[in-house]
C-alpha cells in the first residue's frame, strides 16, 4: 500500500529526514516511535503534503501513485488521512458543514455522487457515536473551544467519515487522559479492516496497549534505525532510546 | 496687465454651476448658499490632512465632472440593478436626479409614513424636512459635505411616523450613467418616536468612463426608534465615490449600518454617529472584500455624548491584488457618558504582496466608568487552516472560499434582509479571486 524509499526532506535548509524506508501493507498497523526531534512529525507532515517541507530525495509510492506528486487534497482523495497532532481551529466554519464539504469533495474525487442529506446524517450519527462525540459539537465552529480530548476525537471522527485506506495518527494520544485515549483507540480499532492500514506516530507505549501494532519502528536522526514487534515498544518504555542509539552509532 | 489665474477648485466649482434651484423654498436655498460660502474657504483635501493621510485625491480636481441629467434610460438597464427577491419600495435616482418612472413612492393616506423623493418632500412635507435637512451636515470644514449641500440634485425622503413601522424596506438605487458625471444624491431618513424602518441604499453604475458620486445620508432616529441601513457600493472601476453618513440617535434608540464597499475606483466613507440620548445602541459593520486596484477608506466616528449607550463596531477586510483598505475608527466618550460600552474591532487579511491595509483605532475617553475596547489585526491568509481543509480532501479553491466566507460572514450576518445579504455575499464572493 505504502512504500517509502530513501525519503529525504528538509525545512528551512535543515535536513530532517535522511533516507527513510518504510513499507506498509493492507491490514497492518505500524507504530513509529522515537525521541524528540527524530523526525516523526516531519514524516507525517511530508506524507500529508505540507508545503513547508522540501523533499530532496527518495520516493513514496501509495497504491501505485507517486504520492509526492499529488496535492494534499488529491492525497486525501486517494485515501490518505492525517490526524493532526494539533488540530486547527477554524472560526466561522461549522463542523458539520466542514465535514459535509470534505465528504462530498472526496466522493467527487473518487467518482461518486454527493451523499443525500438523509444518508449523510445517518453516517454522521453513526460515526459520532463511534468516538462518543456530542452532537452539539456539530454546529460549533471547527475545533473552536473544543477541549483537547474533543479535538482528538474530532480527528478520528473525520477519519471515520472519510474512510481512508491509510490513516496516519500524529501523536493523537499526547495530552489525552486514559478515558479519552480509550475512546480514540477504540475508534481506530473499529475502523480497522484487512484492507486498510494505520501508521501510529507516538511518544508513549501506552497507546499501543489499546491499538496493537504489527510492527514498531524506531525513528532516529531521520532514519528508521530499528524495527520490531510490539514487544519492542515495551522494551523502549523500560530502557529508553539510548541503547538503540548506541547500537545504531556502532553500526555506522 | 495682471494675469488672472484660477485654481483647480474654482474651475471645478464653476463646472458644477448651472443648476436652477430658484424654485426651492427659501430655507433650502439658504442651506445651499451657506455651503457655497463655506466652499470659498475650503479646498480638495490633501494627504497633509491627518484624516486624508492614506487617500490621495490628486487629479480629481482637474477632471471636468459636471452634473448631467441622464436621458433615454433603458428600463432593462435599471432593472439589472434591482436586488433579486427584494420586496421593497424602490426609489431610483440616475446621476442624482429622481427617476419617477422607475420608482414606487408611497404616501400612506393617514400619513403613517412617507417614501418619496426629497424635492417632492421639500414642497409637500416641508415641516418634516426643514428641521432635519442639513442639521447634521453643517460641518464647515468638510469640502465634500459642503459640495453636496450646495449642488445636490435630489435624493430619497423616508419618514416614519411615531409608533409606525414601514411595512417593507425602502431600496434606494443610485445609478450613474454617462461620462464625466458629477452626481450628488442626498437621502434624508427620519424615524419618529418608536418607529421602525429598514433602508437599503445601493450605488451602481449603468455606464461611465469616469464619474464622481458625492453622496450624503442623513438619518434621524428618535426615542425608542429602530433603523437599519445597508449601504452597498458597487460602482464601476472608473467611479470616485465620496460619501458621508450621519446619524443622530435619541434615547433608547437603535441604529445599525452595514457598509459593503465592493467595487469602484476609490471609495471614501465618513460615518458619523451621535448618541445623543441615554440607552442607545449603535451597530456599525463593514464587510470589505477588494481586488484589482480599488482604494477604500472607511472613517468612522462614534460620539458617546450621553450615558448608558452601547456601540459595537466590526469592520473586516479581505484585500487582494493591489487593492488598499483603510480603516480609521474614532470613539469619543464625553465626560458625562458614564456606563458607556464601546467596542471596536477591525480585522484585515492581505491576500497578496501588493495589497495594503491601514488600521487606526482612536479612543478619546473623558468618562471614568466605561468599558471600551478596540482591536485591530492585519494578517496573511491562514495557511494552517487552509492546509487542514485540504488534507480533508477539500480543493484549494473551495477551501479558500470556505475560509473567506467564514471570515466575512461574521459581518454579513448583521444584514437582516435575506435578499440583501445574498446580494452582498455574491458581490463579495466575486472579489475573493484575483483580478490579475
Amino acid at each position: 500500500m505504502l512504500k517509502i524509499n530513501g525519503l529525504k526532506a528538509e525545512i528551512n535548509g535543515k535536513e530532517i529526514l535522511k533516507g527513510l524506508n518504510l513499507e506498509v501493507k493492507p491490514g497492518e498497523v505500524h507504530a513509529i516511535m522515537g525521541p524528540n526531534g527524530s523526525g516523526k512529525s516531519t514524516l507525517a507532515s511530508v506524507l500529508a503534503g505540507r508545503e513547508e517541507y522540501e523533499v530532496t530525495g527518495g520516493d513514496v509510492d501509495f497504491e501505485g501513485e507517486d504520492l509526492l506528486d499529488l496535492s494534499p487534497e488529491q492525497r486525501a482523495g486517494e485515501g490518505l488521512f492525517l490526524a493532526f497532532q494539533y488540530p486547527v481551529e477554524i472560526p466561522g466554519v461549522s463542523n458539520i458543514n466542514f465535514i459535509k464539504t470534505a465528504v462530498n469533495e472526496v466522493r467527487e474525487y473518487r467518482g461518486l455522487p454527493n451523499l443525500e442529506t438523509k444518508e449523510f446524517m445517518k453516517l454522521l450519527k453513526e460515526k459520532q457515536q463511534l468516538v462518543e462525540l456530542s452532537g452539539k459539537l456539530a454546529n460549533r465552529s471547527v475545533n473552536e473551544g473544543f477541549s483537547g480530548g474533543e479535538k482528538k476525537r474530532n480527528e478520528i471522527f473525520q477519519m471515520a467519515m472519510l474512510n481512508p485506506k491509510l490513516g496516519i495518527l500524529d501523536e493523537t494520544d499526547s495530552g489525552l487522559d486514559i478515558d479519552a485515549l480509550r475512546i480514540v483507540a477504540n475508534g481506530v480499532n473499529e475502523l480497522k479492516t484487512k484492507d486498510n492500514a494505520f501508521v501510529v506516530v507516538t511518544h508513549y507505549q501506552r497507546l499501543l496497549d489499546y491499538i496493537v501494532p504489527d510492527f514498531v519502528h524506531v525513528l532516529y536522526d531521520g532514519r528508521i534505525v530499528k524495527t520490531g514487534t510490539k514487544e519492542l515498544a515495551l522494551e523502549l518504555e523500560e530502557k529508553g532510546y539510548d541503547w538503540i542509539i548506541d547500537e545504531f552509532k556502532e553500526t555506522v | 496687465m495682471a494675469t488672472l489665474t484660477i485654481s483647480d477648485k474654482e474651475r471645478f466649482l464653476i463646472n458644477q454651476e448651472g443648476q436652477d434651484f430658484s424654485h426651492e423654498a427659501k430655507t433650502f436655498i439658504k442651506i445651499r448658499e451657506l455651503a457655497l460660502k463655506n466652499l470659498k474657504d475650503l479646498d480638495f483635501p490633501t494627504n497633509k490632512l491627518e484624516d486624508w493621510k492614506y487617500t490621495n485625491l490628486r487629479g480629481i480636481s482637474k477632471i471636468e465632472f459636471r452634473p448631467q441629467s441622464a436621458i433615454n434610460i433603458i428600463a432593462a438597464k435599471v432593472k439589472a440593478h434591482k436586488i433579486p427577491n427584494l420586496d421593497a419600495y424602490t426609489l431610483v435616482f440616475v446621476n442624482g436626479f429622481f427617476s419617477a418612472e422607475f420608482s414606487d413612492t408611497a404616501e400612506e393616506k393617514d400619513g403613517n409614513f412617507v417614501v418619496t423623493n426629497l424635492n417632492t418632500a421639500k414642497k409637500k412635507f416641508i415641516k418634516f424636512v426643514e428641521p432635519y435637512l442639513g442639521f447634521q451636515t453643517r460641518a464647515k470644514d468638510q469640502f465634500f459635505v459642503n459640495l453636496n449641500a450646495a449642488f445636490s440634485q435630489d435624493g430619497a425622503f423616508v419618514y416614519v411616523k411615531a409608533h409606525q413601522k414601514l411595512d417593507k424596506p425602502v431600496h434606494i438605487i443610485n445609478l450613474v450613467d454617462g461620462d464625466l458625471v458629477a452626481a450628488y444624491p442626498r437621502n434624508l431618513i427620519i424615524a419618529d418616536k418608536l418607529a421602525e424602518a429598514q433602508v437599503v441604499v445601493s450605488y451602481e453604475t449603468i455606464d461611465t468612463a469616469s464619474a464622481l458620486s458625492n453622496v450624503i445620508n442623513e438619518v434621524f432616529v428618535a426615542e425608542g426608534a429602530h433603523v437599519q441601513m445597508d449601504k452597498i457600493q458597487n460602482e464601476n472601476g472608473n467611479t470616485y465615490h465620496i460619501g458621508a453618513d450621519y446619524a443622530v440617535q435619541h434615547k433608547d434608540s437603535t441604529f445599525t449600518i452595514n457598509t459593503i464597499p465592493a467595487n469602484g475606483k476609490l471609495i471614501r466613507n465618513n460615518l458619523s454617529i451621535l448618541l445623543d440620548g441615554t440607552g442607545c445602541t449603535a451597530n456599525l459593520n463593514g464587510a470589505i472584500c477588494l481586488n484589482g486596484d480599488i482604494h477604500v477608506d472607511n472613517q468612522t466616528y462614534v460620539d458617546h455624548a450621553q450615558p448608558n449607550c452601547d456601540s459595537n463596531e466590526l469592520y473586516k477586510a479581505v484585500v487582494n491584488d493591489q487593492a488598499a483598505s483603510i480603516f480609521n475608527g474614532k470613539i469619543y466618550v464625553n465626560k458625562i457618558a458614564q456606563q458607556t460600552n464601546a467596542f471596536q474591532s477591525n480585522a484585515n487579511i492581505l491576500m497578496s504582496d501588493d495589497a495594503k491595509a491601514n488600521s487606526k483605532p482612536q479612543l478619546e475617553i473623558y468618562a471614568d466608568d466605561v468599558k471600551c475596547s478596540h482591536g485591530c489585526t492585519i494578517g496573511q491568509f491562514d495557511d494552517e487552516a487552509l492546509f487542514y481543509l485540504r488534507t480533508r480532501g477539500i480543493k484549494e479553491s473551495t477551501a479558500k472560499k470556505v475560509l473567506l466566507e467564514a471570515f466575512i460572514g461574521e459581518v454579513l450576518d448583521n444584514i437582516k434582509i435575506e435578499a440583501v445579504r445574498d446580494y452582498a455575499s455574491a458581490l463579495i464572493a466575486k472579489n475573493f479571486n484575483s483580478k490579475n
